[in-house]
């Protein structure tokens, strides 16, 4: 089989990328535009991983998307966490509905 | 390789310029005690020892301990004047400007925790939580200011972010709380994904994610000057671009200011203190550290790229200072107001790096700035962010402490406050007066420290004098809203149904905002000491 190159990789990255950015850009539910930013992290680390195989970057962007794997499930974890205390006080979780705090 | 060999590299390995293992774990010392303080406060809480100890103690000697574990490196840097050290293979780098921002950081660790203990926001249940994000955000903080690789730099960002977001939503039953750290969370997760995108490509680009090979790829990349038809360049500023909005969320610059507001609205004022200074300065010490190794190396500077980089930040500093100012005129709630005066100040600091960034583009041309001026600019923004501390830290907790007699924080409650407790009256106004730049206060150097730096760049470009303008304009701008809650406390009269508030001075909160209002005092009188430290740790670029 042969090799796609580092164009295709990063082409997914991109696609990736832009799709959290428009989920995280257009829905109204908390936990939807957490899930954009899960995209765009996730796009960014196959931007580095194509990287490490194609760059002199190395192992440095194999280890960097392990960390950011780590890094995005605490994110995610503290996320849930604030969007349930969302929910318990206001029994919504959509964020447009958040509109006490104004001026 | 047998166990011997290894022990013997963890010991001795490295290169000339890299510390081994062993001595990465040295200097390591202050972040590794913060942590063996969380572990302590988390395994007290297990025993259920925390019945007896108050967490806070634990907290308290955490943060002296590692205050004064830095206090001894600066003092050893200090005496051998050796230059940086990079830490753990060139993850960190251990030089004065580090060892100046984590000293500063763990001290007013300190005082938070004071605050906190004198205001009493966490109950004896939530207490080990609390200060365990607390901690635990100030160990990004310091990872932030020491990042030498863009890994460190981005697990730094949201090592401090994530404890910051539960800490805004601590007060769990409160709608408006919940309200903020959403907002903050959502937009926080959304800047650091474009962040890291950034990132990716920048290191895909140089094919090096450490900061001194940085430098020295774009250079090589852009020998040939530094032009915006140039594909990597475009590739470049894609990058760059990204990345700052990641620091110009950490730095709540316009347009990614929208969390602020909310998020100093909803969270406890001591959470909102803490955010404003301790945030805000890690991020300054990582944004310094960053420009300065992007934009070129001993090899030589990207004069293209440092000038538009510096050019970009000054357009952005002005539009934040005068959107931040015009934004706190209509603010009836103190710490909204406070917090677009933060906004405000971001911008302000924001300019000495700009500053900074203009002049070092004339660097190998003839009119090339000297060091020193650079070093100037740096230590500007050292001064200032040191004053600031004082200043923000003063109001916040003043606030604080009327939140807990009055439990309102709306600037129409403190009408009159002086007729009943003179100390946190005066010492507000105290703090307002450094904000705006008074001259026998501490704000007054700090600005002038950078006007002088923005001046010094106005003869390589032309724009920064209306960056000087601007900030000249915004000093007076601010002026109006600072005196107006200084007026309200000071000269109005108090209404007579208002809820009674005392504080004498000799009791502890008391002294607490006697030593925070006469510190801002003492930095507008004796500079000497601070703008010295100041600009040892700005030499460490140099």
């Amino acid at each position: 089989m042969g090799e796609v190159g580092l164009e295709a990789y990063l082409f997914v990255g991109a696609v990736l990328f832009v799709c959290g950015v428009v989920c995280m850009a257009t829905k109204r539910n908390g936990i939807g535009v957490l899930m954009g930013v899960e995209l765009v992290l996730n796009g960014a680390n196959v931007n580095f991983v194509a990287f490490s195989r194609y760059t002199p970057l190395g192992l440095d962007g194999q280890a960097t998307a392990l960390f950011v794997v780590v890094l995005a499930a605490a994110e995610a974890a503290v996320a849930l966490a604030i969007a349930l205390n969302y929910y318990n006080n206001h029994l919504t979780i959509d964020v447009d509905r958040g509109n006490e705090l104004q001026g | 390789m047998d166990f011997q060999s290894l022990f013997q590299q963890f010991l001795s390995g490295g290169g000339t310029l890299q510390a081994s293992t062993y001595r990465s774990l040295v200097l390591f010392l202050p972040e590794l005690i913060l942590c063996g303080s969380i572990v302590a406060m988390l395994l007290a809480r297990l025993t259920s020892l925390d019945k007896c100890i108050p967490t806070h103690w634990f907290a308290l000697l955490g943060s002296l301990g590692a205050f004064i574990a830095v206090l001894a490196q600066f003092w050893e840097l200090s005496i051998d004047g050796q230059p940086s050290t990079l830490l753990f293979t060139g993850l960190a780098v251990h030089d004065e400007f580090s060892v100046f921002f984590r000293g500063f950081l763990l001290f007013f660790l300190v005082f938070v925790v004071a605050l906190t203990v004198l205001s009493g926001i966490p109950d004896q249940e939530d207490a080990p939580d609390f200060y365990t994000l607390l901690c635990g955000a100030v160990v990004g903080m310091m990872v932030m200011s020491s990042a030498n690789h863009l890994l460190m730099l981005f697990l730094g960002i949201e090592m401090a972010s994530v404890p910051s977001y539960a800490m805004t939503g601590f007060l769990k039953g409160r709608r408006q709380s919940s309200e903020a750290s959403l907002k903050f969370v959502v937009y926080g997760a959304g800047a650091a994904g474009v962040m890291l995108f950034g990132i990716s490509l920048l290191a895909g680009l140089t094919g090096t994610a450490e900061f001194g090979l940085l430098g020295e790829r774009l250079h090589s990349i852009f020998a040939n000057g530094f032009t915006a038809s140039h594909p990597e360049a475009r590739i470049a500023i894609l990058a760059l671009l990204m990345i700052s909005v990641g620091f110009a969320f950490k730095l709540s610059l316009v347009p990614f200011h929208f969390w602020c507001p909310d998020a100093f609205e909803g969270a406890p004022a001591e959470v909102a203190g803490f955010l404003s200074i301790a945030s805000k300065a890690a991020a300054f010490a990582l944004l310094v550290r960053f420009c300065m190794s992007v934009t070129g190396s001993a090899a030589g500077v990207v004069q293209g790229l440092s000038l538009t980089m510096g050019l970009g930040l000054g357009t952005l500093a002005i539009i934040t200072a005068t959107f931040g100012n015009m934004a706190a005129y209509s603010q009836t709630n103190a710490k909204r107001m406070l917090a677009y005066s933060t906004i405000a100040h971001a911008g302000y600091m924001l300019m000495a790096v700009s500053a900074l960034l203009v002049l070092r583009s004339t660097t190998g041309s003839e009119l090339a700035a000297s060091p020193e001026q650079m070093k100037q600019a740096i230590e500007g923004l050292l001064y200032y962010l040191a004053v600031y501390m004082f200043m923000n830290l003063g109001a916040f907790s003043i606030i604080a402490l009327i939140r807990n007699q009055t439990f309102s924080e709306e600037i129409d409650d403190y009408k009159g406050l002086i007729q009943q407790a003179p100390l946190l009256a005066v010492g507000m106004a105290i703090c307002l007066f450094s904000l705006v730049g008074i001259p026998p206060l501490g704000g007054f150097y700090g600005k002038f420290f950078i006007f002088a730096a923005v001046f010094d760049a106005t003869r390589v470009h032309w724009f920064m004098w209306v960056v000087l303008a601007a900030g000249g304009f915004n000093t007076v701008l601010s002026l109006f809203y600072y005196v107006r809650l200084a007026k309200t406390m000071c000269m109005d009269v108090r209404p007579v149904d208002a809820r009674q508030v005392s504080m004498p001075s000799n009791s502890p909160s008391g002294m607490y905002v006697l030593l925070v209002c006469g510190m801002v005092l003492v930095l507008g009188v004796i500079i000497q000491p601070l703008s010295r430290v100041a600009n040892h740790a700005a030499a460490a670029f140099f």
